[in-house]
């Protein structure tokens, strides 16, 4: 049954007052590596209906899999069954009503077509190459196909596509570790040779390893690392959280609450990246500044509570950092000596209200000094706050798609907070 | 059903060394209430099969949600066709599968009152009297109840001739309450983390008078002082916490998937490294780790795991020895064990099943000792109760850990209420600091719902336990 027919059915089969239809479908095929050898391989279509109905400000919701007239009508009545016995909801909000969407293109014609001998033998091109190093590949070759669509009764419409290829290496040899990872809507500029001999000049740095102990030290964040942080950050920054004061951002708005050299964005206007029309609210992607010359200037915003306090709704749908066009080596001769961190790992909330993070380095940390790569060094626990932690940004380097929806710099920051290291 | 059969028979003819499939109904339920607002109440079932096929050393997986002759048959090839592609990478790395008889059996995780037949009114009913418990507090600026039902109703069949029908379920409810002062904001939460049991779990736990003590706690703990710079102590751990810590220091360690490398550019690898069986010592005498899928009320007791291989009781460390991991069919061969311990399960019909962590438990003190003593017996240390803040590194070696509620010992008694506490250790030093373990009377199950592993990321559920230990000499503090 096509998009166009379960709409019609729903809106011909659905008595609530208000409903949103919410229809995902996707088209998959995975070949996981590790240590040489293909360990899984998966391929098949999903799909998710998802049916929101409301009956006055009593709501309820459905999803299912399957797609015939009578899954359909399982939908809608076990919708409308729950609705009918959910008390009154005093934070309810009608469906989105309709809205002029961006045009947007996140679908590119080389990953639709990429087959799975192509996939196949970029896996074996890259145990070979492994081989040929004497060292262990693991990773991932994955190409992902998805169309969401969101409908409502009050007249939003929209549909999306999105196409994704991603390939990640990680290598070991001896007791080196490293990782390189493509991750994109776009196959075509993706070139093996050089991202596996981006993958043996990581290896290769970090062969010479000594222990070393925490601290407070500067570090070159890679955009890869950056992007971890960035995640937790942008899950904190809630503007109802920060209303009902539960997170760092209470009453900051407008206000110098992160560095100055710190810009962050969402943004329509990247080809390269995704950015989707519209997200599972109904609320319209559009060009968005949260953080300008360190003034936090917007927040997450649910439909809901953007009614309840007279703000705009908003969604953080892709990170845009702007960078500028320092070097790792010119970086490294503005402080004495600091860290490189390729990624980090396990980040966890350890203060809600204070924004404060804990995590790990992984897959190779280079120590430097004196303006040169002195050798690699064991691991690292942070403890860390990343708002705060962007009032030490001392340059910024030339950005990088580290995933679809991240584009982001190479970042040097001062006194970046070490607490306890490990033993490899 | 007809596809079970036609499956298995079309994957033989094709050549085949062994196939699967899986049938799988999943059905859950997810009520979320915050202050008295349904944010979210939905019923999903997610219905299809997933084939999986292995030839020359190699899987092959796929998966459909239609069902029809045409479909099951154009599944099974596709499944071939893979694992052919999978082989022709591994011609010299050639997975093997340990030896396995069949099965014919069935298996119903048991359960009085089936929570998907309780009307949604009662249920809703409840969870508006707990948030209206914890609201009537004032300083409470938020009270969530998080109700999660699930049920998974599988049918699978092997080119061994298994046959098995599994209708597996679990509850688990979770309240916080969350208190606001002019400087701070701190939650209280009161999980269990499920257990595969009915409705009756939920009705036996009292949740009204648990709405009144965490929402209690919440407002103790938002003014409560914070240690200040860390430094060695004692930790007394209840059994809420040490689920956590387990889990994540010991059962991910302990999964052969990773001992292998099978998980190196995701979830990471493992410190605990086939040559140190039998020889290495995890933890002190008093450390006892056994898997466990046949526990009762376990998250990961449902008869038989996603190779049809039974649930099994072992030892995982024995008197603090690394005595055995957790394995699947495939794992289990790469370091010459000829059995799986029954560990491959998968979440979805469409996931292919991976090597997940059993239900896994620490075994009781054999000596009587109950927590007040244990507090009695510690000079100067933290009690900590309930999960907070975990993050371990990829070889699950440096692990930091916070929690949800924290008592300052002093003098063999309960001193004053902390909050913001962290602890830091290390493997193996971590376990083998462990002194006293409270006995059988105290130990309790502790449920993980949400085990977030593997490329495509899988949510997978065991059930954990423990009596209240101690363990001596760790770096413990306040947060930043």
């Amino acid at each position: 049954m096509k998009i166009e027919q379960i709409e019609q059915y729903i809106k011909t089969h659905c008595s609530a007052d208000d409903y949103s239809l919410h229809i995902n479908n996707r088209e998959s095929h995975e070949t996981r590596f590790a240590q040489n050898g293909i360990t899984q391989h998966i391929a098949g279509p999903e799909a998710e209906i998802m049916l929101n109905v409301s009956f006055g400000t009593r709501s309820g919701a459905c999803m299912i899999n399957h797609v015939t007239e009578a899954n359909l009508d399982y939908l809608i009545q076990t919708a409308e069954a729950i609705a009918k016995m959910a008390p009154e909801d005093p934070e309810f909000i009608s469906s989105a009503p309709a809205a002029e969407l961006a045009k947007v293109n996140n679908c590119a014609e080389a990953t639709l077509s990429l087959s799975p001998q192509a996939m196949v033998d970029i896996v074996q091109k890259s145990i070979d190459k492994a081989i040929a190093l004497n060292a262990t590949v693991s990773g991932m070759c994955e190409k992902h196909i998805k169309k969401t669509c969101l409908i409502t009764k009050n007249g939003f419409k929209g549909y999306d596509k999105f196409s994704r290829f991603g390939h990640s290496m990680t290598i070991k040899k001896g007791e080196v570790e490293t990782k390189v990872s493509y991750e994109a809507k776009d196959f075509a500029p993706f070139n093996l040779e050089q991202e596996f001999s981006r993958l043996a000049a990581q290896a290769e740095a970090l062969s010479e390893m000594k222990a070393f102990d925490p601290g407070k030290i500067a570090v070159i964040l890679r955009p890869e690392a950056l992007q971890e942080l960035l995640w937790y950050l942008a899950w904190g920054m809630q503007r109802r959280q920060a209303d009902e004061g539960l997170s760092p951002f209470t009453g900051q708005l407008d206000k110098p609450c992160f560095g100055e050299k710190f810009n962050l964005y969402s943004t329509l206007k990247r080809p390269e990246m995704h950015a989707p029309s519209f997200n599972g609210e109904g609320i319209p992607s559009r060009e968005i500044t949260w953080v300008e010359s360190g003034v936090l200037k917007a927040m997450n915003c649910s439909r809901y509570w953007a009614k309840a306090v007279g703000a705009e709704p908003l969604s953080m749908y892709n990170f845009y950092i702007p960078g500028e066009d320092s070097s790792e080596d010119e970086m490294m001769q503005l402080v004495p000596r600091g860290l490189i961190i390729n990624r980090f790992w396990y980040i966890r909330p350890v203060d809600m209200k204070k924004g404060e993070l804990t995590g790990m380095t992984r897959d190779g940390v280079l120590y430097f000094e004196a303006g040169k790569v002195r050798h690699a060094v064991n691991n690292l626990r942070f403890n860390e706050i990343p708002h705060e932690m962007t009032r030490r940004v001392l340059a910024l380097g030339s950005n990088k798609l580290s995933a679809p929806s991240a584009n982001l710099p190479t970042m040097l920051i001062d006194d970046f907070n070490f607490v306890d290291k490990t033993s490899f | 059903m007809k596809y079970l059969d036609l499956a298995m028979n079309a994957a033989s003819s094709l050549g085949a060394e062994y196939a699967d499939i899986r049938i799988q109904k999943t059905t859950d339920q997810v009520i979320y209430l915050q202050n008295l607002s349904l944010k979210h109440v939905q019923t999903g079932v997610i219905e299809g099969y997933g084939i999986r096929v292995f030839k020359d050393g190699a899987w092959g997986f796929a998966h459909n949600k239609e069902y029809s002759e045409a479909a099951v048959l154009a599944t099974v090839e596709k499944a071939f066709e893979i694992a052919k592609l999978s082989a022709s990478v591994n011609k010299k790395k050639k997975l093997q599968l340990a030896p396995e008889r069949s099965y014919i059996a069935n298996y119903k995780t048991p359960v009085k009152i089936d929570p998907f037949d309780v009307p949604l009114a009662e249920k809703v009913d409840l969870m508006m009297e707990v948030n209206r418990t914890m609201l009537a507090y004032e300083g409470i600026r938020r009270a969530n109840f998080y109700l999660i039902m699930h049920k998974d109703e599988k049918l699978f069949a092997s080119t061994l001739g298994t046959r098995l029908d599994i209708t597996y379920q679990f509850i688990d409810p979770m309240i916080s309450a969350t208190a606001v002062s002019d400087t701070d904001s701190q939650s209280r939460t009161f999980d269990e983390g499920g257990h595969a049991t009915g409705w009756e779990w939920v009705l036996s736990l009292d949740l009204i008078e648990k709405a009144k003590q965490i929402a209690e706690e919440a407002l103790i703990k938002v003014k409560a002082d914070t240690l200040g710079a860390e430094e060695r102590r004692s930790l007394i751990l209840d059994p809420n916490h040490l689920g956590l810590t387990m889990h994540e220091s010991v059962g991910h360690p302990t999964e052969l998937d990773r001992v292998l490398g099978w998980e190196a550019d995701y979830a990471g690898i493992s410190f605990a490294t086939p040559e140190k069986l039998k020889n290495f010592r995890y933890g002190s005498e008093l450390i006892n780790f056994v898997g466990d899928n046949t526990l009762a009320e376990g998250l990961a007791t449902m008869g038989f795991d996603d190779d049809g291989v039974p649930g099994q009781k072992w030892h995982i460390i024995k008197d603090g020895i690394l005595n055995e991991y957790g394995s699947t069919r495939d794992t289990a061969m790469e370091i010459g064990l000829n059995y799986s311990r029954g560990c491959n399960r998968a979440t979805y019909y469409f996931n292919q099943p991976i090597n997940r962590i059993p239900n896994l438990y620490l075994l009781p003190g054999t000596k009587a000792l109950s927590p007040g003593e244990l507090i009695a017996d510690t000079e100067d240390g933290v009690y900590i109760q309930g999960r907070g803040s975990f993050s371990i590194d990829q070889h699950r070696i440096n692990f930091q850990f916070g929690g949800d509620f924290f008592w300052e010992i002093k003098n063999g008694k309960l001193h004053r209420p902390l909050k913001k506490i962290l602890y830091k250790s290390c493997n193996p030093e971590f376990w083998n600091s462990c002194d006293a373990i409270c006995d059988e009377r105290f130990w309790r199950p502790f449920g993980v719902v949400n085990c977030g592993k593997g490329q495509p990321p899988q949510s997978a559920r065991m059930t954990h336990g423990s009596a209240p230990a101690r363990f001596r000499n760790i770096r413990v503090g306040g947060s930043q």
